[in-house]
């Protein structure tokens, strides 16, 4: 499978659901200290996390095509939320720079895998 | 009855999970580890992983090298079975039936109804036996474990894992229900909190693999469904032979048809063309098993299966060729039926054959999401219950013997069960290479171990207790690559550089597994420090009480 697409999977998913749980008050507590809200971000949050996690959809329709694709997105989708979960109650401190550094791969890898050739193919 | 639907669904949840919790914690994780079976099998057989490093041999050498061996060894037998090599399964592997004229060995055990099979790995580069490695039942110790059991008759234990399937089915159901914040409570994990940190592990590993719980519920039951359920094809086809006719309608070119022997000899014809022709007819995919009925007989039968694919069903299509000529007789399964191809995805869906290592590394992952959520739920209920004697117990009485009873089980099921995994794989190691009955010897220390544990649990159900089985498994599955350096040819510094990448990759799941089950003696240790603190206050606690790991439970945790 194409590695800059899987990359995209995981990366886009990790993201996605950061941001839907910074969106929540409570989460948003754990990292940024008591009382703050996403206040009018919270939309924005919320729309760029299903985003991201339709572009996860996407990427692994095409990496693993349409059947193993959806079993693919559902793992990473799994894996992706207990990571959100662990970094939320052990790494609250570092939390948003692992949320914009998963957001940067997966933007990263969506250009790698628009621009190269090769991920026009799907693997079967 | 004026309790709400949500209340009684939540009386569903606790009671078809508790009574069932312990068998399924066992099949969850025997199942769990059987994603990667071939590869557990690999590790188990050390004779094996010098060899491996080897160039990859065209499928047609390798069958070629096998039907030689065979027309050596097993000439006169009435049906050869040779799986072709493998990515995952470096050896060709061939098995036939004995041949009937020598049966002085069979005879010996002629009370059994059942067929003896020799079976040999061969190089497939080569087609000769390679040096032959140590006897192990493997991986396949544990995908039998799944859904058989073990010293039971097959039938009942599918039985009981079928009822206990269907349970596991009515608690997510329940389950569901009752969980009223599933959107909520999505991230939601609180550590050392007490009941709250165990409830929340309990719902996270439960929610978050949702997919996976439910699939898995829903397939396992599909995949013994003619065993279940297996009246409509009885009465559909009463007038048609029965359940036989049926299955050979719905799996044609199965190989279930029996072949008649003529008593004519006539010579095998090649293989490889057929090998090719099958190859074209399916796009090109592998061969990837080759099944001769009456070989050198004039009524021989060939029959080749593709390969596993990336497909997810697990019905392969099949091709039929006359074994003296060559000519194709039909060619079966391209295009299946919607019904069976339904059921094949289903079933291929349960045990993830087609997925790459990537994919079956994230079902390993949500089977373990799977165990923890089986083993949260188990404690949670402990926890819950000795809250009703917490007045008790300070006025220096006893818990109740259903919550001892649960706690010594939950002890040694949730605790003991990886101590046996580990003791199995040691006993691989340890036990001498030549030893009668070494598969069997292995799986034997696998249920001394766990019984030994199990009644440790049920004697002293205690927090020291929990702690050292905790730690006796963290030690075991940690130091099962010091075990395979040891006594193999692959340690992890070899592996890692050179492969075998499976010896490799299982040494660094167990030393995962093991620093998970670290992480729990941890969580205990911190717990007992708590009560121990607690305790002047209680001064006259009976010695058995002060097991409610209240505290958190690690991501990645107790099971194996």
């Amino acid at each position: 499978m194409d590695s800059s697409l899987l990359s995209l999977v995981f990366a886009a998913s990790l993201a996605g659901f950061c941001a839907l749980s910074l969106a929540m008050d409570r989460h948003s507590e754990d990292v940024y200290g008591r009382g703050s809200t996403p206040g009018p971000w919270r939309r924005w949050l919320q729309l760029g996390g299903a985003v991201l996690l339709c572009l996860s959809l996407g990427a692994s329709l095409r990496a693993a095509g349409s059947a193993a694709g959806w079993v693919l997105w559902l793992g990473a989708l799994t894996a992706a939320a207990l990571s959100t979960v662990g970094l939320l109650s052990y790494a609250p401190r570092r939390f948003h720079w692992i949320a914009f550094a998963a957001t940067a791969v997966a933007l990263c890898s969506l250009l790698l895998s628009l621009l190269s050739p090769s991920s026009a193919s799907v693997t079967p | 009855m004026k309790e709400g639907f949500r209340q009684s669904m939540a009386w569903l949840h606790t009671w078809s999970g508790l009574l069932v919790g312990w068998v399924l914690f066992m099949v969850f994780a025997a199942g769990t580890a059987s994603y990667f079976k071939d590869e557990i099998t690999f590790w188990m057989k050390p004779e094996l992983h010098a060899a491996a490093a080897r160039t990859e041999v065209p499928p047609v050498q390798a069958a070629e090298g096998a039907v030689a061996y065979l027309q050596q060894h097993g000439a006169g037998s009435p049906r050869w079975f040779i799986n072709l090599p493998t990515e995952r399964q470096p050896s060709t592997d061939v098995l036939y039936l004995a041949t009937p004229g020598a049966t002085t060995t069979s005879a010996a055990s002629g009370d059994k109804p059942r067929r003896r099979f020799d079976r040999a790995s061969l190089d497939p580069a080569t087609g000769e036996a390679l040096s032959a490695p140590r006897v192990t039942r493997g991986g396949e110790f544990f995908y039998r474990l799944h859904f058989d059991l073990h010293y039971m008759p097959a039938l009942w234990a599918r039985w009981i894992v079928g009822f206990c399937a269907m349970f596991m089915l009515v608690a997510i159901f329940s389950g569901i229900v009752t969980h009223k914040r599933i959107f909520k409570d999505f991230f939601t994990f609180r550590p050392k909190k007490g009941q709250r940190s165990w409830l929340d592990a309990h719902n996270v590993t439960a929610v978050l693999a949702l997919p996976y719980h439910l699939m898995i519920t829903y397939t396992g039951l599909v995949t013994l469904m003619f065993m279940y359920m297996p009246w409509s094809p009885q009465v559909a086809y009463k007038d048609r032979g029965g359940e036989q006719a049926f299955f050979s309608e719905v799996f044609p070119g199965g190989g279930r048809d029996q072949v008649k022997a003529s008593g004519n000899r006539v010579p095998l014809a090649p293989i490889a063309p057929m090998m090719a022709r099958a190859s074209a007819h399916w796009n090109g995919a592998a061969v990837g098993r080759v099944t001769v009925h009456q070989p050198n007989d004039a009524n021989a039968v060939v029959a080749l299966t593709r390969a596993e694919g990336p497909q997810l069903s697990y019905d392969k299509p099949s091709m039929l060729f006359n074994g003296t000529t060559g000519a194709l007789i039909g060619a079966y399964g391209d295009v299946p039926k919607p019904a069976a191809e339904t059921r094949g995805v289903l079933y291929g869906l349960h045990i993830a054959r087609f997925g790459d290592p990537l994919l079956r590394a994230l079902f390993f992952l949500s089977g373990l999401a799977g165990c923890l959520m089986v083993a949260t739920g188990l404690l949670l209920w402990a926890v819950k219950e000795r809250q009703k004697f917490a007045k008790t117990l300070k006025q220096g009485g006893r818990i109740g013997f259903g919550l001892r009873l649960v706690d010594g089980l939950n002890l040694g099921a949730i605790a003991g069960l990886p101590v046996a995994m580990a003791s199995f794989f040691w006993a691989n190691r340890l036990l001498p290479v030549g030893m009668a009955e070494r598969g069997e010897a292995e799986i034997r220390w696998f249920f001394i171990v766990w019984g030994a544990a199990a009644v440790l649990g049920l004697l002293r159900p205690t927090l020291r207790m929990w702690q050292a089985q905790l730690a006796a498994g963290a030690l075991l599955f940690v130091l099962l690559p010091v075990l395979n350096a040891l006594t193999g040819p692959a340690p992890l510094t070899v592996s890692l550089r050179a492969g075998p990448s499976a010896v490799a990759g299982f040494d660094l799941v167990v030393i995962a597994l093991g620093l998970g089950l670290a992480g729990a003696v941890w969580i205990v240790e911190r717990k007992r420090r708590k009560s121990m603190a607690a305790k002047p206050q209680a001064e006259k606690k009976p010695p058995s009480s002060p097991q409610q790991p209240s505290s958190t439970l690690a991501p990645s945790g107790q099971g194996s």
